[in-house]
């Protein structure tokens, strides 16, 4: 029986020749805080992002964090995002001290634009899209409405580095967008790690203080600040890695092509999102509905195809939602969502057989051939 | 000329790079980057550090505040009593918690009076947050006795005093939870930003699990709202490989400490240890009225010093919005123009230590110059 993996860490980090030698030469310079490989990184980072400038955190939760409050949201503001996302996303606005507001997503797993305008109120200060999956928000419908009623937007890009809609990239249509670099995601390090990108100069400059205690010098304190900054060794191994990005897009994005194909056919006992068109979704999760999910979900585990569940349970019916006030019914596509997504392996180090033999595994399921 | 940088991080890592590569590339090979099995291994380690039962890797010292205020349940509205004289972060936490910080003065060993504290209580007030500034506990039972009377609990800042004692009690077990930053600058370091929250109560430790890591109890439970503040498993990793060395690098500092001491006491204000106090000398501050020329003379000699800090956070910019000014705490604000940390770290080597002490007497005028001071490790 075949093994398809669903991390690929152990594959991305067979040889580790090369990092341990950078990190053999990094360690003794003992340039561990806001270092020069950091700088490096950052700028490497916000060349890829077609952004100027892309500013290293602790995580992508904290890029979400600091980039609401240093536009000053905060307790008595409220922040709309979807309840289909990690709950790192809404984590961030209730961080701030604002109230999450939730708007049903639309087939693709991302927000949907047509119910923004009835969950904004007055006290409405920041929309948060997230390109979950990979997948873009419909971005220039939101930003027309953020336009309009005069909103903040950041986008919440942790699963869609090198994402785009027509060639003009994530993180371009907000006032900061947040990446996350965890060692799961399509640019990973080896622990958690975060970015902000941003086009504003003024705004850099402060996400830059906010992110270092508010330092402006060793010595002089601005603002009241985190202390939250991607570790300089980390960069170490993103410099590494950064360049390859494109080309494993690529690859994610051909997988994903060749499971649609695959699977087309298969509705509506298996449904595969709506596509937008001109949209690069980077195939961070290659997730399909299936109407008796957890039947493959076992299915699959038991041939060998290591699928998995993002998420089970929306965020609006989390314990940690429960102040909120929400119900179930409330969003029905994210609460039929988390009844029947399943996340197939779509990372770029799965070989063509692999990719072969999980169609295979799913169409058998099926009882197609 | 002799060259005594006032930090060493190289000199603490070169020796070290075999043994910490491969305690990274363990956790490569496992790809367990994410609260990984050196996490737990380093907290159960460091819990004995701190004589607490338990001990939670988290992001970096300033997020061990933050959560551990946060695992309180101090928020807006609310007061917390901290030193003005400490490094931004003490207070920030506070603020970022989104309580007021309310500052009370120090006392001569630059740690917070708890003579004063009482005035400063208010019917907001929520928590005390002493400072172990330096290496050197603060006033705990003082502070402790006063915490009990109003219902209030106590926050240390042990973010630079790992290991350091009061009356054989370690700090980081002498509140309700103990904050500790492991930034590369500090007595035990990691290569990179981290910290640890330590407690004694199961509920809080549970609390503060659960702030750091998103909330989940769970992959797919999410019990509270909260960030993401995990200890990296590699640096917990390469944290293990150092925490082998740290009795014997405390050790030297207090030696170095006691060299200082000895030789320098008449000619500048040394700080001195208490009865039963066991500090652990994150900084050796000293104090002189003559503090920015005894810079230059020192600078101009090869010897890098520092000054832990400049300006107290009272008067910084991001201070403004508290409203306290020049003058409100005049004892913060004296030791700030004469305070002036020498270089401690237990890499120094004795010749290194003779000239620092030859060059501060020779700015001061003693005598003899040339006079050779007792080696440190006689």
């Amino acid at each position: 029986m075949m093994r398809v993996p669903f991390s690929y860490l152990d594959r991305q980090f067979a040889d580790l020749d090369a990092f341990l030698a950078d990190l053999r030469a990094f360690i003794p310079t003992g340039d561990f805080t806001l270092g020069k490989p950091l700088v490096e990184f950052e700028r490497r980072f916000a060349e890829l992002s077609g952004m100027p400038h892309a500013i290293g955190v602790a995580s992508g939760t904290d890029a979400l964090i600091l980039s609401l409050k240093i536009h000053g949201v905060g307790a008595g503001d409220e922040v709309i995002t979807t309840p289909n996302t990690f709950i790192a996303t809404v984590g961030a606005i209730a961080m701030t001290g604002a109230r999450p507001v939730f708007v049903d997503s639309e087939d693709g797993f991302v927000i949907d634009p047509a119910k923004i305008e009835a969950a904004i109120t007055p006290r409405t200060k920041a929309i948060l899209p997230v390109h979950y999956t990979g997948n873009v928000a419909d971005m220039p419908a939101i930003a027309e409405i953020a336009r309009r009623r005069k909103l903040l937007v950041v986008e919440d890009a942790c699963q869609a580095i090198y994402g785009a809609i027509d060639g003009k990239p994530v993180g371009s249509w907000g006032a900061t967008a947040g990446f996350s670099l965890h060692p799961l995601k399509n640019l990973n390090v080896w622990s958690d790690g975060g970015l902000i990108v941003t086009r504003d100069d003024e705004l850099a400059r402060k996400l830059r203080l906010y992110r270092n205690h508010g330092l402006a010098t060793r010595d002089e304190v601005e603002i009241f600040g985190h202390n939250s900054r991607l570790d300089t060794m980390q960069a170490v191994i993103a410099n590494r890695l950064v360049g390859d990005v494109p080309a494993r897009t690529e690859r994610r994005i051909e997988f994903a092509r060749r499971y649609d194909e695959a699977f087309a056919d298969l509705a509506p006992e298996l449904r595969v999102p709506r596509r937008r068109p001109g949209v690069r979704h980077v195939f961070h999760l290659y997730i399909v509905r299936v109407r008796r999910r957890d039947e493959l979900h076992q299915f699959l585990n038991a041939r060998g195809v290591e699928a998995k569940i993002h998420y089970p349970i929306p965020v609006h019916l989390q314990k940690a939602a429960a102040h909120l006030g929400y119900q179930r019914g409330d969003f029905p596509n994210a609460e039929a969502d988390a009844e029947q997504v399943i996340t197939l392996p779509a990372h770029p180090y799965l070989t063509d057989q692999e990719i072969a033999y999980t169609i295979t595994q799913v169409r058998e399921f099926f009882g197609k051939t | 000329m002799l060259s005594v940088p006032y930090v060493d991080i190289a000199g603490q890592h070169a020796p070290l790079k075999a043994e910490l590569l491969e305690a990274v590339s363990r956790v490569i090979d496992r790809g367990e980057f994410v609260l990984g099995r050196e996490v737990e291994e380093f907290e159960a380690a460091f819990a004995k550090v701190s004589g607490t039962r338990f001990a939670v890797g988290v992001g970096s010292g300033a997020d061990a505040l933050v959560l551990a205020l946060r695992a309180l349940g101090v928020g807006p509205r609310d007061e917390v009593i901290t030193a003005p004289n400490s490094f931004i972060a003490s207070a920030s936490a506070i603020a970022l918690a989104g309580a007021r910080p309310v500052f009370v003065d120090v006392r001569d060993d630059l740690n917070i009076d708890p003579g004063k504290i009482e005035a400063a209580i208010t019917s907001r007030t929520k928590a005390i947050l002493p400072v172990h500034l330096t290496g050197r506990p603060a006033a705990m039972e003082e502070i402790g006795a006063i915490a009990k009377r109003h219902g209030l609990a106590v926050v240390e800042d042990a973010a630079q005093a790992v290991g350091a004692e009061l009356r054989g009690r370690r700090v980081g077990s002498l509140g309700s939870i103990g904050c500790f930053s492991l930034h590369p600058l500090k007595t035990l370091s990691a290569c990179g930003d981290g910290g640890v929250a330590t407690t004694d109560d199961p509920e809080l430790a549970e609390h503060l699990r659960l702030l750091r890591n998103n909330g989940l109890r769970t992959r797919d439970d999410a019990r509270m709202w909260a960030v993401n503040s995990r200890l990296d498993t590699i640096q917990a990793a390469m944290l293990l490989v150092k925490l082998r060395h740290l009795d014997r690098w405390t050790e030297a500092r207090r030696v170095n400490a006691s060299f200082y001491r000895h030789e320098l006491a008449g000619a500048v204000q040394v700080p001195v240890d208490g009865p039963e106090e066991h500090a652990v000398y994150h900084t050796f501050v000293i104090q002189s009225e003559r503090r920015d020329a005894l810079k230059e003379h020192l600078q101009a000699r090869g010897i890098g010093t520092s000054i832990h800090y400049p300006t107290p956070i009272h008067l910084n910019k991001a201070a403004e919005s508290l409203g306290c000014g020049p003058g409100s705490f005049p004892i913060t604000e004296r030791q700030s123009a004469r305070i002036l940390s020498l270089p401690i770290y237990p890499e120094l080597r004795p010749e290194q230590l003779a000239h620092v002490v030859r060059s501060i007497r020779e700015f001061f005028g003693d005598g003899n110059p040339e006079r050779v001071p007792r080696s440190p490790h006689e």
